[in-house]
């Protein structure tokens, strides 16, 4: 449904004439509204376990993803009007790429076959690897877009090389076949389908931005449009942990002693070296991006825990990362104005005099990225830890914790910003449009309402990661 | 009616701040006066709590309902006498900070009321709080307020003083939030809930550790040497309010932590750290005393001064008697009200002449006569001179101390003597002698709104000092309680440790454990 509205976008966009104001944005919203219909249609009952010859699973944990993925992607839609008028990129192809990336979102999160999730995973990157660069006429647009081409192309690359050695292995590329022909492995298959693991981590840990595969992150974060960085940080992160999810738990149980402490030296260095690189930033989309890489350390931290507390916890701090980085991202964008946006500290200087309710609103998000009560980010990392600890690895919760106090002055640096230094020659921003209030809006409901209460979505997490892992 | 009296308390203010932020910019006085109304409300509801209050221990108005019950966090509150009077306390100073800062906050006065209630939310959630997982969420959650207020409306480096605040405290919290998911793990209780945590046993080598994590979150807030270094900082530059609520009500929560969390969770940890705490908080004593005693400023001198007072606190949680813990529940009160006073009066010296620096004054007694007797009642009141507030507490504190340590009890004597000295000689120099600097010869004496704002706590001070019965018997049957509970956890643990190693594995229980029954 959503591949079919990014057609009709297209379609759109060559049709309407020069000078009208485009369609695209409303037609989006339609599509991405009907097809959160039909998922919840299926989560209540039709047409689930479908499966397009075994490659493809409708089950729970699919559809809490593919209903985050929607709402992200109406999130963004709803916040990029205004920014894309204000930066004059306002066409109908940004549009029909965000649809199309979506699909490939969908894809990567349900498919339950190696191939078809390398064809999600390029469908998914390519049209991103196009949003990026979409500022024609800006050079840090173009260096972002091929830089994450590059190293892009070269992470799908190592992917593929780790698909070709695990179907070596186990002579399949469909998931629960794979973990069955693993399970009787002997030493010489072992070796090479740790190998495969190996090289499949790496591929993964591209996209998500962890380290040491996340040199990317902060040039093309900078230098992408701001509603497409926001886009990125969510939209890839929950597709490609979706995905992350799903192999390991599905495909590579057997081989959990050996990819558990794997992923936790990851974390641990992810969470350090993003946040202590943060610290050192002033550009405000470069210091979300270093706190990206920051969160995909804490995530993988709960990633160690699986198959117990962690999958759930996971999928909830998705849910609560989604919502405050797009937040964050949103307040940014909805800032821009006449081909400007806030790009440093000093720009956001005195915010809190001048627009109140942006300045709250951030400083929300902000909060909650730190992790402090009340707020969907301490519930999230509440999880995370206790799931952590739970499996016994409590230095990685100690890390983590002390980790969100040096967090806390990165963030704080800029609420310093917007509360406690005069406005000065800051440039007056733009107004908010309707759109972006009210996507801002839904954020900041989000995120305060999970802080206060996460029963709901935690169940439906629950639910989802028993789908993964039947106890 | 009667049962959603905490839950009033605790959520009202976060109403208040809600209408006072949707209020139009412009409409100062409105926000004032919400604020203000809030508040007073806020107080009127814990003298009604007060009077229904029953003089026996255990929780009274509690509230049990589940919130998590996938992780077994409830919505679990409760009073007893170790928090009655902390609750009373901070919903007395927060109408009078704010009447304190009616004229001296006068920008963004929308935003100055919204935090202010914020805050005293937030407080009053951590003393009702059963449940560690609520208790962490308001510990933290005040943590957001008055960092605003600091670095907003405090004077010139407050940014410093208010990031550092922040993180100094929330590097200890987060500890303790490892620590509760540990226990939660170790215990396998399936629950947050302080009382069924209490009773499961916890191994005595991973209490030590526990009791480390625990210790240190509060220890920072008390707080306690050598983790004081926030304060000095975070005091001096705070508005006038902000010093108020953070020496009257933000530092009693770290005694009250370890009263109501560290200590009955792992009794044996805390048994074996006591003398460690005693000795910590002596030299707090006399370190706080003697920083005070050369410091130029007025404010720092008061605000090390609350080190060395807390440091009395802290000698009498750490030598678990009867006398000792509530002679530090009194005194946390005492403090209260003694030093924010001192901030008050300060204050009240800063309106007038921008400055805190002892040097800048001299005389004042004869330009401001009233004022001066009123501050010189409250710095009585923070000597601990008998009749006021202080002395009942501090001395209840030295004789429920002595049976714990008689050295420690005669060092921290030696506090006493040089609080007199630091007090006495600061009021030398800023209240007698001659009018030295020009600029004092014309202030004026204090106003109707400072006699609202000073008058009541010097009455306090002086009723709190001769009718402290009226105020210890709530205090006293809880901390009896309390006592009694950890030690008889103490000893059964003990007893326990002992039949595993003199009993042959497969026989059943040799000894009567648990066997003493309260007296």
């Amino acid at each position: 449904m959503v591949a079919i509205t990014g057609l009709v976008v297209l379609l759109a966009q060559a049709f309407t004439p020069k000078g009208r104001p485009s369609p695209s944005a409303g037609l989006s919203l339609t599509g991405l509204i009907a097809s959160l219909g039909a998922t919840l249609l299926i989560w209540n009952g039709n047409g689930r376990g479908a499966n397009v010859g075994g490659s493809y699973a409708a089950d729970d944990f699919a559809l809490f993803l593919h209903f985050l993925i929607l709402v992200i992607g109406l999130l963004v839609v709803l916040l990029s009007p205004s920014y894309l008028r204000a930066t004059k990129i306002d066409r109908g192809e940004y549009y029909a790429l965000l649809l199309f990336s979506i699909v490939g979102m969908l894809g990567l999160v349900s498919c339950k076959e190696l191939v078809s999730l390398f064809v999600a995973l390029e469908i998914m990157s390519v049209s991103l690897y196009a949003m990026a660069g979409l500022h024609r006429d800006r050079e840090q647009s173009l260096e972002s877009a091929l830089k994450y081409f590059v190293t892009g192309a070269f992470s799908s690359g190592f992917f593929l090389y780790g698909v070709a050695l695990l179907y070596g292995v186990s002579g399949s590329t469909s998931l629960p076949d794979m973990a069955q022909h693993l399970h009787g492995a002997t030493a010489s298959t072992l070796a090479l389908a740790l190998l495969g693991t190996g090289l499949l981590l790496v591929g993964f840990g591209f996209k998500v931005a962890s380290v040491p595969f996340h040199m990317w992150a902060p040039d093309v974060y900078q230098g992408a449009p701001t509603t497409v960085t926001g886009f990125m940080a969510a939209g890839v992160k929950v597709a490609a942990f979706g995905a992350f999810l799903r192999v390991l738990l599905e495909a590579l149980p057997g081989l959990a002693s050996e990819w558990q402490p794997a992923l936790a030296a990851l974390a641990v260095v992810s969470m350090i070296v993003g946040n202590l690189g943060a610290l050192a930033q002033s550009n405000l989309k470069r210091m979300l991006a270093y706190s990206s890489v920051a969160h995909a350390g804490y995530i993988l931290t709960a990633l160690v825990a699986t198959p117990g507390l962690g999958v759930e916890a996971v999928l909830f701090y998705l849910v609560a990362y989604a919502a405050m980085n797009l937040g964050a991202f949103g307040v940014l964008s909805s800032l821009a104005r006449d081909d400007q946006e806030p790009l440093s500290l000093g720009d956001l200087a005195g915010l809190g005099v001048r627009r109140p309710a942006l300045a709250a609103a951030l400083t929300l998000f902000l909060i909650s990225l730190t992790g402090v009560p009340v707020s969907a980010g301490f519930v999230g990392k509440f999880y995370l830890f206790r799931a952590a600890v739970n499996a016994g690895y409590v230095s990685l919760a100690l890390v983590g914790v002390v980790m969100s106090v040096v967090s806390a002055y990165y963030y704080l640096r800029v609420v310093v910003f917007m509360y406690m230094r005069e406005a000065g020659d800051a440039p007056t921003w733009g107004p908010v449009t309707w759109w972006s209030a009210l996507g801002l809006a839904a954020a900041a409901a989000a995120v305060l309402g999970l802080g206060v209460y996460p029963g709901l979505v935690l169940e439906a997490a629950r639910l989802a990661a028993q789908a993964l892992v039947p106890h | 009616m009667s049962q959603s009296i905490l839950s009033a308390l605790v959520f009202l203010p976060v109403l208040g701040a809600i209408f006072v932020a949707v209020t139009p910019r412009e409409n100062v006085l409105t926000q004032k006066l919400l604020g203000m109304g809030m508040s007073l409300v806020v107080f009127g509801l814990s003298l009604w709590m007060l009077a229904a209050f029953q003089l026996f221990p255990g929780m009274q108005f509690e509230v049990n309902r589940p919130w998590l019950p996938q992780y077994g966090i409830a919505y679990h509150i409760g009073v007893d006498g170790l928090s009655l009077w902390l609750i009373v306390l901070l919903s007395f100073l927060t109408p009078i900070s704010l009447l304190a800062s009616w004229n001296s906050i006068d920008s963004r006065v929308r935003e100055f009321n919204v935090f202010m209630l914020l805050l005293e939310a937030g407080m009053i959630g951590v003393f009702v709080s059963l449940d560690l997982f609520l208790f962490y969420i308001f510990w933290e959650a005040m943590l957001i307020p008055m960092y605003f207020l600091i670095g907003i409306w405090g004077h010139e480096r407050r940014i410093y003083a208010a990031v550092k605040f922040f993180l100094y405290t929330m590097a200890g919290s987060v500890l303790m939030l490892v620590g509760f998911l540990v226990l939660y793990q170790a215990t396998g209780s399936q629950s947050f809930d302080l009382a069924v945590l209490a009773r499961s046993p916890v191994d005595p080598a991973l209490q030590m550790w526990l009791f480390a994590a625990f210790a240190l979150a509060f220890a920072i807030k008390v707080p306690m040497f050598p983790f004081h270094t926030w304060l000095p900082d975070a005091h001096v530059e705070a508005p006038t309010a902000g010093s108020v609520i953070l020496a009257g009500v933000l530092l009693k929560m770290g005694g009250y932590g370890f009263l109501r969390f560290a200590i009955p969770l792992f009794p044996d940890a805390a048994a074996r750290f006591a003398p460690w705490i005693g000795t910590l908080a002596v030299i707090g004593i006399i370190y706080g005393a003697l920083v005070s005693l050369v410091q130029t400023d007025m404010k720092k001198l008061v605000a090390y001064s609350s080190v060395s007072h807390l440091g009395f606190v802290m000698l009498g949680i750490a030598s678990f008697t009867t006398a000792g813990v509530v002679g530090a529940v009194y005194q946390m009160i005492n403090h209260g009200i003694s030093t924010g006073a001192l901030f008050l009066c300060v204050g009240m010296l800063y309106d007038r002449r921008h400055t805190h620096l002892i040097s800048e004054f001299g005389g004042i007694k004869t330009v401001m006569p009233w004022f001066s007797a009123l501050f010189l009642g409250m710095c009585l009141s923070s000597m601990a001179v008998p009749g006021f507030n202080g002395f009942v507490g501090e001395f209840l504190i030295l004789v429920g101390s002595w049976s714990f340590s008689p050295t420690l009890v005669a060092l921290a004597s030696l506090g006493v003597i040089l609080a007199a000295a630091y007090i006495l000689w600061m009021v030398q120099r800023v209240l007698y002698g001659e009018v030295t600097n020009p600029k004092n010869r014309s202030l004026p004496d204090l106003s109707v709104r400072e006699w609202v704002v000073l008058g009541p706590m010097v009455l306090l001070a002086l009723f709190m000092g001769v009718a402290s019965p009226l105020f210890t018997r709530s205090i006293e049957p809880s901390v009896d309680s309390m006592i009694l509970k950890v030690e008889t956890h103490r000893k059964a643990a003990a007893a326990a440790a002992r039949a595993r190693e003199v009993a042959p594995p497969v026989a059943p229980a040799p000894q009567p454990l648990g066997g003493e029954r309260p007296r």
